[in-house]
């Protein structure tokens, strides 16, 4: 152990460079959690990074000099972001990072790629003041406020006498608790009442208190801020025991890992989505087609905004390379203008056409709404309501 | 409260409890017979409801070793009816009772036959506990993975009963789940009360030293432990599983710690203990009001606390004599 | 310095790990197995973090500039002590793997506190904690928390020599004699346990600023546990041994990166392997066998 410690520290004092040159291939750096129990989000992610890799190398890398990712895990804590981040930044040298998985990852280790002056692009980091932590960060995923209200005047439009409201919500999930607060804001807006507001954690199995509650507010409608595996369970124990209205599941429960828990009880979920693979656009069927070929099924939201992620750094790269070739540039002056092309860019992607605000905020077009049906117990699709 | 809010909350703590139950029985009965705690059993509850998984659906995702491997593009022949499934699920238990078996081999005998300090135990257990999760998720992913909805037949999902004008509710594979808990626990009590294996093991969790003189082959008693509380934890697992969906590989783990609080409520090393701590804990998260739902989590630890300062030896555990 | 950039943060992050075992080290050397370190870690962390970003504070933050740092430090440890004090005179009545589950309650039980406050950020925690001094880079924590290590390691080395010491011994070695003895249990166990949380607290405090965020997830029964392999893996008998330990132990999963996806099986491995084959721990591997004290047979007398 010891000795393994000397080696690793010997190379890092040899790789003391001076002036770092970009060298080819072109590095990317990928830092999301493949380990610990975020990791179920991390794969996707990674599914969605390597898609975005092998689709861009094939269609001519960065005009014609292909690139690649490098992929550090950062496990499931702060410290192991910072970990992965260094490395990348350090040893890797990439260019810029994609990640990390959580929000509060995110607070931890993007202001130190932010003192250094590398690029970090969140693909699921949905807390406020993300992009507000500095000038290099940025995120493709929007934060929720946008996309819940359109999903509850759809459950009206679908049922106009609904009059109560049950909302749940993962109450350690940075993600679940901003949303919830816009879809009860949105409810009272709406004019309905809000009859009860449990809290769960995405951990949670057993939801037995808070459908018994739901069930005895007699509500018609249920809204769930949570996660796949959570919201999964407590969808199919409020059917289960007798829940019969309609149900709104937020941004989390915006994936195919929800078809596995709840079986034929998904059926009929309302789902506010920032991603769709039902929308229309060449980019995006590409995707959706690349991905089905390989995985037999939908891509899940973490995979396309991962793929975005991935997509924004290539496009802003090739106009970079374009007004000056890449291997002529060293490599802080890269990231930096690198930086500066990805705010200024716009770009077709899955997520449909996305821009970026002075901050590093995605200005995002398109979301949706859609309501999912089940063919059998495993198998759905989000069926688009207009 | 109301008559139908109080029997609901009954209902829902025993729902509850019964996981919790199911959970801390193989977990307790390392404890009792070895005096040891093994932070391994969620690992090993994990694996059970993995194995009866691949026996009884067999069909892997899209990330791991195994992406896209599907063992019986027909359809399992256990997973199809009941009795297949009660037979997927016996020999899950037992792969994951050797899996038990195997640990203790090769991470608790060495520190056992040195008489080393438990504690050492403990930090071995968990080394297992990360290796076990960690191949489990190099293996198949961490997805989500979970059992056909009939896997017990056509059972209702739910019982609902009528109280006066209002209904009670509670989910069927609950009920199946306390009434086997209830069952393991009867089954665990003849065992060790009746029968020679049981009186092995009770002398054995007494005194080892004095029960190997006396001819009983310690090693091979604590084996037969080992065994008993993996296909436990593995029989748990699956059931837990058919419930709930598993997870990902850390969805046993996540009970470990909960567990603690289980056994030490009910008695450290008193099985009837784990079942009734099991459902004190469940009812008792149960009775939180909706306004202090937010604290649930931490109710079966405030429990913890009092009953360690009130009654250490936990409700049922024989009060501790004090050796000078 | 290229070393500095890549490694500097692991190697704070080694020492940080290094003071958190020791902090489990106190409560131990009076033979008291306490888990309780991450709930003051975490407490003391909150404390900075709220000092540093909490609106309430901004006057304060204004007038005293770069010597609020050490105010954080301040009121960490005062507030750990306290903490201390109410949770470990009753708690520590108990004996054993009683009193470490007692303490794996408390941590828990504030876990959860923490996790709905307004105040503490509730799920997303506090961020934007500022950085003392004007640092930087992560490396620059090495002057925060390296004086901090070797303020430690002088004050148990002479606490060791001393009379709280030797009454810290005796208590570990017998509590029922040492009390016959004269030496009151209670009292130096409290004592103990408070230095511990103290410690805990301060390393807390400093923390925040260096993983720039503060959140619930800082103080968990997987830390205590990860200190306790510190502890355990390093040598419990000597105040190098959770030095070495959390180091190594801290370092280990980073120096295993190039494995991938066999990281974390390989680092599960090391933690059995160690357990098996360092029976004093590591710093036992390096110490000429002692001759040990007397021990108390493991099981019953067989003879009655």
């Amino acid at each position: 152990m010891k000795r393994a410690l000397l080696v690793s520290l010997s190379l890092g004092l040899m790789s003391a460079a001076v002036a770092q040159k970009v060298e080819a291939p072109i590095t990317i750096g990928v830092a999301v959690a493949q380990t610990s129990n975020v990791a179920l989000l991390g794969q996707e992610q990674v599914i969605g990074a390597r898609l975005a890799e092998k689709f861009f190398n094939a269609t001519g890398g960065i005009n014609g000099t292909p690139f690649k990712l490098v992929f550090q895990d950062t496990g499931g804590d702060e410290a192991g972001t910072i970990n992965a981040f260094q490395n990348l930044i350090n040893k890797d040298r990439v260019v810029g990072i994609v990640g990390p998985t959580l929000s509060q990852q995110a607070f931890s280790a993007d202001p130190i790629a932010d003192r250094a002056k590398v690029p970090v692009l969140g693909p699921s980091n949905t807390a406020k003041g993300i992009p507000q932590i500095g000038d290099f960060i940025a995120r493709v995923s929007a934060p929720v406020a946008v996309v819940a209200p359109n999903a509850v005047k759809q459950a009206l439009k679908l049922d106009p006498k609904i009059k109560k409201v049950a909302v749940l919500y993962a109450q350690n999930d940075a993600f679940s608790v901003s949303e919830t607060g816009t879809f009860q804001e949105t409810a009272k807006a709406q004019g309905l009442s809000v009859s009860t507001v449990q809290k769960f954690q995405t951990t949670d199995t057993d939801f037995t208190t808070q459908v018994t509650a739901v069930l005895g507010a007699d509500v018609d409608l249920v809204i769930i801020s949570g996660l796949a595996a959570d919201g999964g369970n407590l969808v199919k124990q409020l059917r289960q025991l007798g829940y019969k209205g309609l149900i709104i599941g937020g941004n989390g429960l915006n994936t195919s890992n929800l078809f596995p828990v709840c079986g034929r009880d998904c059926d009929g979920i309302l789902i506010a989505q920032a991603y769709s693979p039902a929308l229309a656009g060449s980019v995006n069927q590409l995707f959706v087609k690349e991905y089905r070929n390989q995985y037999k099924k939908d891509p899940p939201q973490f995979a396309a905004q991962a793929y975005t992620g991935v997509q924004v750094m290539v496009e802003a790269l090739r106009k970079i390379d374009k007004k000056k070739k890449l291997d002529t540039w060293n490599l802080a002056d890269l990231r930096v203008e690198l930086n500066k092309q990805i705010l200024a860019g716009k770009y077709k992607t899955p997520l449909g056409d996305v821009s970026f605000d002075r901050e590093g905020e995605v200005n995002q077009k398109d979301f949706y709404v859609a309501q999912i049906k089940m063919k059998d117990a495993k198998n759905g699709t989000f069926v688009f309501l207009k | 409260m109301e008559l139908t809010q109080f029997i609901q909350n009954v209902l829902n703590g025993v729902s509850i409890g019964s996981v919790y139950a199911i959970f801390a029985l193989g977990y307790t009965l390392i404890f009792s017979i070895l005096g040891i705690i093994n932070f391994a059993h969620g690992a090993v509850f994990t694996l059970g409801a993995y194995f009866t998984y691949t026996l009884a659906v067999g069909q892997f995702g899209i990330n791991g070793l195994l992406k896209n491997v599907d063992l019986f593009p027909n359809g399992s022949p256990l997973g199809s009816s009941v009795p297949g499934f009660v037979l997927a699920l016996l020999i899950g238990s037992v792969l994951a009772g050797l899996v038990g078996v195997v640990i203790e081999r090769l991470a608790f005998r060495p520190l056992r036959s040195r008489g080393a300090d438990p504690l050492l135990a403990l930090v071995s257990s968990l080394g297992v506990a990360l290796v076990l999760v960690n191949l489990i998720q190099y293996l198949v992913g961490a997805e989500i993975y979970s059992f056909p909805a009939d896997v017990y037949g056509n059972l209702k999902p739910a019982l609902v009963l009528h109280v006066g004008e209002k209904l009670v509710v509670i989910r069927t594979v609950q009920i199946i789940i306390f009434v086997v808990s209830m069952i393991m626990l009867i089954i665990l009590g003849y065992l060790i009360s009746r029968t020679k294996i049981g009186k092995a093991l009770r002398a054995v969790a007494e005194n080892p030293g004095t029960s190997s003189l006396l001819g009983i082959s310690v090693d091979r008693y604590v084996l037969y432990t080992f065994f008993l509380s993996g296909f436990l934890g593995g029989l748990a697992g699956t059931l837990v599983a058919t419930s709930f969906g598993i997870a990902g590989p850390y969805f046993g783990v996540t009970y470990g710690l909960k567990g603690l609080a289980v056994i030490v409520l009910g008695g450290l090393g008193s099985i009837p203990g784990a079942v009734v701590g099991g459902i004190v804990i469940g009812l008792a998260e149960a009775f939180v009001p909706a306004e202090y739902s937010a604290y649930k989590e931490a109710v079966a630890f405030a429990l913890l606390f009092v009953i360690l300062l009130v009654r250490p030896q936990g409700l049922l555990g024989r009060a501790l004599v004090q050796k000078v | 310095m290229d070393f500095l950039q890549n490694y500097g943060f692991l190697i704070v992050t080694m020492i940080q790990q290094g003071l958190l075992g020791l902090s489990l080290y106190f409560p131990l050397m009076a033979g008291q197995l306490s888990l309780a370190s991450p709930g003051f870690y975490a407490l003391g962390g909150y404390i900075a973090a709220i000092m540093g970003t909490n609106a309430a504070f901004a006057p304060l933050r204004e007038s005293l500039g770069s010597w609020i740092f050490p105010l954080e430090w301040l009121v960490a440890g005062v507030a750990s002590a306290a903490l201390g004090l109410i949770v470990g005179v009753p708690a520590l009545r108990l004996r054993g793997i009683y009193l470490a589950l007692a303490t794996i309650a408390f941590v828990e039980i504030l876990r959860v506190v923490a996790l709905n406050l307004s105040v503490t950020g509730g799920a997303v925690g506090l961020f934007g904690v500022p950085q003392p001094f004007g640092f930087v880079d992560r490396w620059q924590y090495v002057w925060i928390f390296g004086p901090l290590l070797v303020l430690v390691l002088l004050f148990t080395a002479r606490l060791e020599r001393s009379r709280v010491g030797r009454a810290f011994r005796s208590l570990r070695e017998d509590e029922l004699a040492a009390d016959a003895m004269g030496v009151p249990p209670t009292r130096y166990k409290v004592m103990a346990f408070v230095i511990g949380a103290v410690l805990a607290g301060i390393v807390g405090a400093m923390s925040a600023p260096f993983l720039n965020t503060w959140n619930a997830r800082q103080g968990t029964f997987d830390a205590s546990i990860a200190y306790l392999a510190y502890v355990l893996i390093g040598g419990s008998r000597n105040m190098w041994g959770p030095v070495l330990g959390g180091a190594l132990l801290a370092a280990l999963p980073e120096v295993l990166r190039p494995l991938q996806d066999w990281r974390l099986i390989i680092n599960g491995l090391v933690l059995v392997v160690a357990s098996l084959y360092l029976p004093q721990g590591l710093v036992g591997l390096f110490r000429r066998r002692r001759a040990a004290p007397l021990a108390r047979p493991a099981t019953q007398e067989v003879a009655k």
